[in-house]
Formats: C-alpha cells, structure tokens, sequence
C-alpha cells in the first residue's frame, strides 16, 4: 500500500468514530486528531468515494475497524461472505486494531442486524470462544471483543458479564473492547453494580475503551437508558471511566458518536475531555 | 448448589428469541414464550423485549430510508413504515450487512403495485434509487478518452464494441421518475417538479467519486441497453432506432460523462483499460 505513516499501534490518546459528514475534517489533519475508527461493514463494498475518503484518511491516521454485522455467537455458522469481507477490509486498510461484539445476530436464516445479547452460561463461554477462534484463525490477528448494553437479563445467565468475557478472552486469546458506557446502561437497566465491574475486568485484555451517549426512555414507570449513541458522554460515564483508566492505566479511547452527528468540534471537545483523564493518570504514574 | 432451573440449551434459547425477533402475529406468540427467559426485576420482560423487536425493526426502516429516500418523501413516513414492515416480511435481512436489504424491493414493489395503476410507478422510482445504490458502491474503471474511438478504421466501426462502466444502469419509465427524483435532492423544489413530463429515462453512474444521472431520450436509452448486452456499434444503432446523425452527439457525452471505459475490437475478446479508476 501506499506510504501510510501510523498503522502498528493505535496511540493510547482519544480517537474518534468517523462518519462520512466528517472525512474532508480529519483528513484535513487541523485540528489534529489521534486516531480513527469505522465499522468495517461500511467498506465491504468494490468501489465508491466512501473506500476512496477512508483511503485517504488512513495516509495519515492510524485506524481501527469495528465490525457491527458478524454475530460472533450466533449458533447457526458464520456468514463465511461477510467473514471474508472483513479480511478483505484488513488487508485494504491495514487497521492497528479489529473488533467485534460479544453477541448474536442471526438464526434460521433471518439476520437481526442488531447487537443480541448472550445468556452467561458455561455453554456461551465455549461456543463464543470457538468462534472468536474461528475468526482469529481465519484472519491471522488477534480482535478484540465488545460488551454490550442490554435491555434484559436471561434467567439462563450464571456468569456476571465480566466473567464472562474475561473467560473469552482466556480461552480465546482475544482482547477486549471496554465500553464504559454500555457498562453504565446496564447497570441502570438491569440493577447491576458499574464500579464492581469496571474493577473486576480483566486489566491485561483491555486495549481499548469506547465512551457514547445514550438516551433515557421511559419505560414502565421508570428509565430505561437506551444506548443510540446520539449525544455528549454523561458525567456518570466519565467518573466511571476515570475509575477504569486508574485502574487500566492508559488505553485508547475513542469516542462514539453515530446518530444526530454533532458539529466536528463538538466530537473534538469529547476527545479532549478524554485526554485530560488519560493524562492525568500519566502524571499520577510519573 | 443452587436451586435454580436446569439451563435452557444455547440453541433452544437463541431459536427463541429470534422467533420473538420476526415480524407477523406468530412473532407474538413466540415473544410471551421468550418473556419466561427473561429475568423479571418488576419491569415486564414483555416490555424489555419489545425494545429488541422494535430496535431490529428500526435497523431495518433506517436502511430501506438510507436507501430510498425519494421514495419515502414520495410516500410520507407513515405509509413508508408500513411498506417497510410488509417488505421485511417477504424479505428478511439475509446479510449482517445492512447496506443490502432494500435489493429486493423494486421487484417486490412492482409485484405488489400490479394492479395499481396510479402507483405502479413508484417501483421504477425505487429501481431508479437502487442503481443509484449500486453505482455509488461499484468498483469504478479507468475511462477511456474519445480518441481512442478514432483508432478504430472505419471499415471495422459497425462491427466494434464498446466496454461500460459495470455499475451504469439505465432506468426507463412511462412515468417522470428524473424529474421527481431530482426534485427531492438538496437545494432542489420539489413544488417546481414537472410531473407531468411524460416517460423518461435515466442513465446511472458513478462517476470520480460522484453519482451522475443524465436523462435522455428513449433512443440513446436503448442504444446504450444494446451496447450493455454486447451488441457492436452497428448492431445497437440498428436495434435502438438512434439517428445515425444523432450517434457522434450521443457518442461524445458517453465519452465525456466516463461511461466507456474500453473497445471490443470485432470477433475478439473484450479489451478493457482494466485499471480501477
């Protein structure tokens, strides 16, 4: 590929989603930002101006690609069609990272396109393993794994999330994808403890951080928060990741926004706002 | 040890909540059964599912929307939800990747507008909008200059044939459908629109990074058609009823627009630029 500077790693500073009302801002470079992060699927295609602007952003940032369609624990097999779109994606881009969720998508045929939740149970442990296999397998690199926000807990669940994905990441070599703000909706939505989670995931999996904004729908008489990532991350959100980030030290984060696209500069403010609690936690380490 | 219930198997429970996922009256019954695998904190599990079932159908209605935008300002977004749901039910998403769940649609709707002769347009309007799709996702080719046109004898022009864009379309109607289409972009009227124009058609491609639509009479239309199926210059000329004094005309802009992008010399196999553009 052509002269990309960045591409190794993704720098332990805050990044942004990047969506195509944006392209002509991040590859203009001024103001400056870190790093980037897309969903793959929207470059599966053979052509078009969406690959030519990702191609020309990623001449100068390093990128990360976040898949939103595979349905890793799906129990019928992966779409090896969309597997392949993915490695296509990869060997294109070269991205410092490759992510997907702990979820399933697809049954009988029929795809949800939606981010469905697993039971925690032993059985989900092992089949989501072999599949996170399957793909490491069939890529040749390590992905990382997403927790999700849920609307429901499964009577069937044995596991708290965090056992969950930190038996994953054990058995399959993976690494995972920290999204604090899921961890936020969940706790609202279905009573779990926030802080016992972020203090309990597996510190040496974590290699990336995602903070969004969610929305509050009522709900039978009470809040349901749902995560539509269309707004600034909550003050919750950012004591809970200034929680995770003295405990992880400094991961790259990068700041979700996909719904109701803000002004460029808003998404820029977020970032900084990240990188102030990223840096303090340099200088607490100094 | 716990007391707890034996574990519903992986497979069994996935199996039903998908079927609470579906669309139709059985999808209800299949969410009252999935609702007793739900914890229940005094917020209904009934509810808790119901964000799923309408989160998978707003994924669904926010791509068909992405994809036929002049369709739904067309229609208005009430019947536009309605059309989407009916359609989800003929057909599902079959891909993780949504960008593909509204291929189907022109097809469907012309089935279902059969009968009806005030909107049967509206399924030629979705074709329009769906090779728009397809040309802004298509692997663009090196287009080839006019001159290269020249460099064929003229003995051997009749006999010649002319590589296109893989992802050109050409669109026709008995009804305005450029007109309305172009209505509906940025900076457009649609008040001003002139729908009463009469059948159009429409040529598609992408073209350096930009979806380019041209109308154009329905003889360059066919014309082209012939070329696309890999009818020689003399052979669509005489297929399409084009002018032959209107040929350098149509010639030009097809050159000009980057729609060709190789020769067929005669009785050989296809040459092309064969670099993407």
């Amino acid at each position: 590929m052509s002269s990309r500077v960045p591409g190794a790693s993704i720098p332990a500073s805050a990044g942004i989603g990047l969506r195509s009302p944006h392209y002509a801002h991040v590859a203009a470079g001024t103001p400056a930002v870190a790093w980037v992060e897309v969903h793959t699927e929207n470059y599966f295609h053979d052509g078009g101006p969406h690959l030519h602007e990702l191609e020309r952003v990623r001449e100068s940032h390093a990128l990360s690609l976040h898949g939103v369609g595979l349905g890793l624990g799906s129990v019928e097999s992966l779409d090896r069609a969309h597997l392949e779109r993915v490695k296509r994606a990869v060997r294109r881009f070269e991205p410092a990272l490759v992510s997907e969720h702990a979820c399933w998508g697809h049954s009988g045929g029929e795809h949800f396109n939606d981010l469905l939740p697993l039971p925690y149970t032993e059985e989900a442990v092992e089949h989501l393993s072999a599949r996170v296999r399957e793909v490491q397998d069939f890529l040749g690199r390590q992905i990382l794994i997403e927790n999700l926000s849920s609307y429901f807990a499964y009577s069937a669940s044995r596991l708290t999330e965090w056992e969950f994905l930190a038996a994953v990441a054990e058995r399959s070599g993976c690494g995972l994808l920290l999204d604090v703000n899921n961890v936020y909706v969940n706790s609202v939505n279905l009573g779990l403890d926030a802080a016992r989670f972020i203090d309990s995931v597996p510190a040496s999996a974590v290699q990336e951080i995602h903070l969004a904004g969610h929305r509050r729908n009522p709900v039978g008489g009470r809040d349901i928060l749902i995560d539509d990532h269309g707004s600034a991350v909550c003050e919750d959100v950012w004591a809970l990741y200034a929680r995770a980030i003295d405990r992880l030290g400094r991961v790259p984060t990068l700041i979700e926004w996909d719904t109701d696209l803000p002004e460029f500069e808003v998404l820029l403010a977020e970032a900084r706002k990240a990188n102030a609690i990223l840096e303090r936690c340099g200088e607490l380490a100094a | 040890m716990n007391s707890r219930p034996e574990v519903a198997p992986l497979q069994e429970l996935l199996t039903r909540f998908a079927a609470a996922l579906r669309t139709g009256t059985a999808a209800d019954d299949a969410a009252r059964d999935m609702a007793s695998q739900i914890v229940d904190d005094g917020l209904e599990p009934g509810r808790r599912l119901r964000i799923y079932r309408n989160n998978v159908q707003a994924m669904f209605y926010g791509a068909l929307s992405r994809t036929y935008p002049v369709l739904k300002a067309t229609l208005g977004d009430a019947t536009f939800e309605s059309l989407a749901r009916e359609y989800r039910g003929a057909h599902p998403s079959r891909s993780g990747d949504l960008h593909w769940v509204g291929q189907a649609l022109p097809d469907w709707l012309h089935e279902r507008l059969a009968d009806d002769e005030d909107d049967s347009w509206l399924a030629d309007l979705a074709r329009l909008e769906w090779a728009c799709e397809e040309a802004l996702v298509a692997r663009a080719m090196q287009p080839l200059q006019r001159d290269a046109l020249a460099s064929v004898p003229p003995e051997q022009l009749a006999d010649t044939g002319l590589e296109l864009q893989p992802a050109m379309r050409v669109v026709s109607s008995p009804h305005p459908i450029w007109s309305v289409w172009r209505a509906h972009q940025p900076g457009c009227d649609v008040e001003g629109m002139d729908s009463a124009a009469g059948p159009q058609h429409v040529v598609v491609a992408c073209i350096a990074g930009q979806l380019a639509l041209r109308s154009v009479p329905r003889e360059p239309a066919d014309f082209i058609r012939h070329l696309r199926d890999g009818g020689t210059l003399g052979a669509a000329l005489d297929a399409s009823t084009l002018p032959v004094a209107a040929l350098p005309g149509v010639l030009d802009w097809m050159f000009e627009d980057g729609l060709v992008v190789g020769l067929r010399p005669a009785a050989t196999p296809a040459c092309t630029g064969g670099a993407e553009a």
